[in-house]
Parts: structure tokens; sequence; C-alpha cells
């Protein structure tokens, strides 16, 4: 399969830089296409310009700025997410991707006043996480990120397509034994991608 | 009382603009001290940096990469975002100046031992949005209102242990009327007279 990773963290020798690399290591053995998007090494701006904004609803020029990205979202089969929960959801620039590059005529269209899905192509999206705090705290605080993932994402993608969602919750007292753990977890569920 | 409010929407003349400005003049008329952070008019850079990045566990206070605005906080009795909800959450621009302002030791502390986290920002009492979205009202509640949890919950977990909290929104706002935004200023002027 053609997958888009979108990875967004700033340390390459942190955790989730080490599930970075996991990913695309057992991705690339089972033979699939990777695109790699490291939104930090690309240093992609997450902020939405105010011509973005006034061009937002214009198809014809809206993709303009974000061009490169939106022709290697069209092109994806499946998407991974590899990014770490700060403060309740997802780093600025991983939320700033969603902001500038799912636009209408992307990732929906809006035809009579309803919105269509667009990302029809995409059969898979699998997200490998971790959380600072433990899980119960997560779910008491409505858990942001896995909601947009999971719900918000989801209508948007092909009906039914898997949504596996990989996460290693209260990081703050994670030990080896833990982190070892969910680096296998992860690696059985990217051998099985 | 002392109301800080954030804001943050990348055209001037927009009607998130408008709300802020509506929110200022009732606040101010009312006779509370208002500050106020335009994200985008400062030109804030919401995306954390390596080095903050890894030494974020052991930062101190005095490593806030905004100490204006941590100031600014600590001042604050009352806390008021003013945003467009894009993508059912805050636009990146916030979401990045919670994550690198919000930090450890200006508002909360990790407690090495049991991994917890103690909240600092217990001078905030009551914690406000004022936003607008695209989507109508209940798709909003079915997809989980990740914005609003984001700030209702999340970040007022770090806040007064009774801070009080209230959420405005326009809904379906591309297809809203001039009728629908007067009626949303008057709304939003009407919640501010009583805070």
């Amino acid at each position: 399969m053609r997958v888009l990773m979108l990875h967004a963290h700033p340390v390459a020798e942190s955790f989730n830089g080490a599930l970075h690399r996991l990913v695309l290591e057992r991705l690339a053995a089972r033979g699939h296409e990777i695109d790699n998007c490291d939104l930090y090494a690309e240093g992609f701006d997450p902020r939405l310009t105010r011509e973005e904004r006034l061009a937002y609803h214009d198809t014809a020029v809206n993709i303009e700025p974000v061009r490169e990205h939106v022709e290697r979202i069209r092109r994806a089969e499946a998407l991974v997410l590899c990014f770490p929960v700060w403060n309740f959801g997802f780093p600025a620039i991983l939320k700033g991707y969603f902001d500038r590059v799912f636009l209408p005529g992307v990732s929906f269209d809006i035809v009579d006043g309803r919105v269509r899905p667009a990302l029809r192509h995409i059969t898979k999206v699998a997200t490998v996480t971790s959380y600072g705090g433990p899980r119960w705290r997560a779910f008491v605080l409505g858990d942001p990120p896995r909601k947009l993932v999971q719900r918000v994402i989801r209508v948007q993608v092909k009906p039914g397509a898997p949504m596996p969602y990989l996460a290693h919750y209260d990081m703050n007292r994670s030990t080896a034994k833990s982190r070892s753990r969910f680096m296998e977890k992860v690696r059985r569920a990217m051998d099985a991608f | 009382m002392r109301v800080l409010l954030v804001h943050c929407h990348p055209v001037p003349e927009s009607f998130c603009a408008a709300l802020r400005d509506a929110a200022v003049a009732t606040l101010t008329s009312n006779g509370h001290e208002v500050r106020l952070i335009d994200l985008y008019a400062e030109g804030f850079d919401p995306v954390m940096h390596a080095d903050e990045r890894r030494r974020y566990n052991d930062l101190e206070a005095a490593d806030n990469p905004a100490p204006e605005h941590a100031a600014h906080l600590k001042w604050a009795e009352a806390l008021i975002f003013v945003y467009p909800t894009w993508w059912y959450g805050l636009p990146a621009m916030l979401k990045g100046w919670l994550d690198r302002v919000w930090t450890p030791e200006t508002a909360f502390t990790i407690s090495r031992d049991g991994g917890g986290i103690k909240p600092l920002m217990t001078n905030i009492t009551r914690l406000g949005v004022i936003t607008t979205c695209g989507a109508p009202m209940w798709w909003s509640w079915l997809v989980g209102h990740p914005g609003r949890k984001t700030i209702l919950r999340g970040i007022r977990a770090l806040c007064a242990p009774r801070c009080r909290t209230f959420f405005l929104a326009h809904y379906l706002m591309d297809v809203s009327t001039p009728q629908s935004r007067t009626d949303y200023l008057a709304k939003v002027r009407r919640k501010l007279s009583a805070l």
C-alpha cells in the first residue's frame, strides 16, 4: 500500500522518534511504499494565514499554498499518525496540518450545502501515540485526540476502514519495560498492517 | 475582575475580531480590568522547538518562552478564549500557545514520584470560551467537542479547583446571517455582563 506517515515530534532521540523509526522500518519490511512526512523535519508552518482563510472555501485556489501536501494525501491509500499527546491534544504542528491541508475540496466537498467526505481512497488509518498521564485521566478529560482521529477522520476515509489506535499512557511514569512492551505492540500492529 | 482575553484569528476584520471587540468593550464598561493577547497580531510561534522539548520535564518558570504571557496568566482571575473552531478544535496557533506557555512550573508541577500533576493556575477562577463552529451543534456533540474539552476539562484541571466555566458557540457559521451574528454578539455581551 502507499502509506502516508505523518510524524510530529521535534526530538529524533525521543521515544516518539523511536516509534516513528520502528513504524517506518516495519512497513518497509512488509513492502509498503512509504511517504514519510516528518512535519518538524520539513519545517511545516502550522499557522493558517489570512490569505488562506479568505480563500478557504474557494476550491479553485485554496490548495495552492499547500499543493504539495494535498498531492501527497491524494496519493495515499493508508495513513499513519505518529505523535505525542501534548496538553490534551495534537502538537500544534499536527493540528495545523489538518487546519491547512484538510480543506474543502480535499478532505470534504460541500455539495448543495451538505458535507461529503473526499478521502474515500484511504482504507486504513493507524495511530501511534503516547500520553503523559494515565488512561483514566485521558478518559475523564474526554480524550480529544482520540476523538479527532476516531470520529472526525473516520467519517472522511473509506467507510469501515480499520483504525487501530495504539497509545502508551502514563509516559511520566513509564519504565524501560512498559516502553519495550509498547514497541512490541506497535511492531506487531505494523507487521499486520 | 482581572480578565485575560486570548484572541486567535488570522483576519483582523473577521467576525471573531468583532466578538473580541464586543467582549473587551462589555468587560471594560462593567468595571473589569482587561488585558488582551492577540496571537496572530503578535506573530506568536506555536511550534515547540527541540530544545524546549528535550528539557520539558525539567523546565523552570524562567524558561517560559513568552514570559510576558506567563505574567498575564498569573495576574488573571478570569481567562477567556475567543477563536474559530477549526477541525473541531483550537486553531494550531492557539494549541501551540498552550503547548509552549502552559508548561511545567508555570501551569503545573509534575510530581517526581507519583507522576501526577499539581495545578499552578489556581488564581484563575473563571474560564470561558467564545467561538464559532462551521459544523451544526448536533454533529459537534457527536464528535465529542474536542476543542471544548481541551479547554473546559484539560485547561480547567490546571486552574482553581472550583473554577467556573462557560462555553458560547455560533454553530453553522458558514451559513450564518447578519441576524444570527447580531444575536450571537448580543448573547456574548449578556454573558459577559453577568461575569
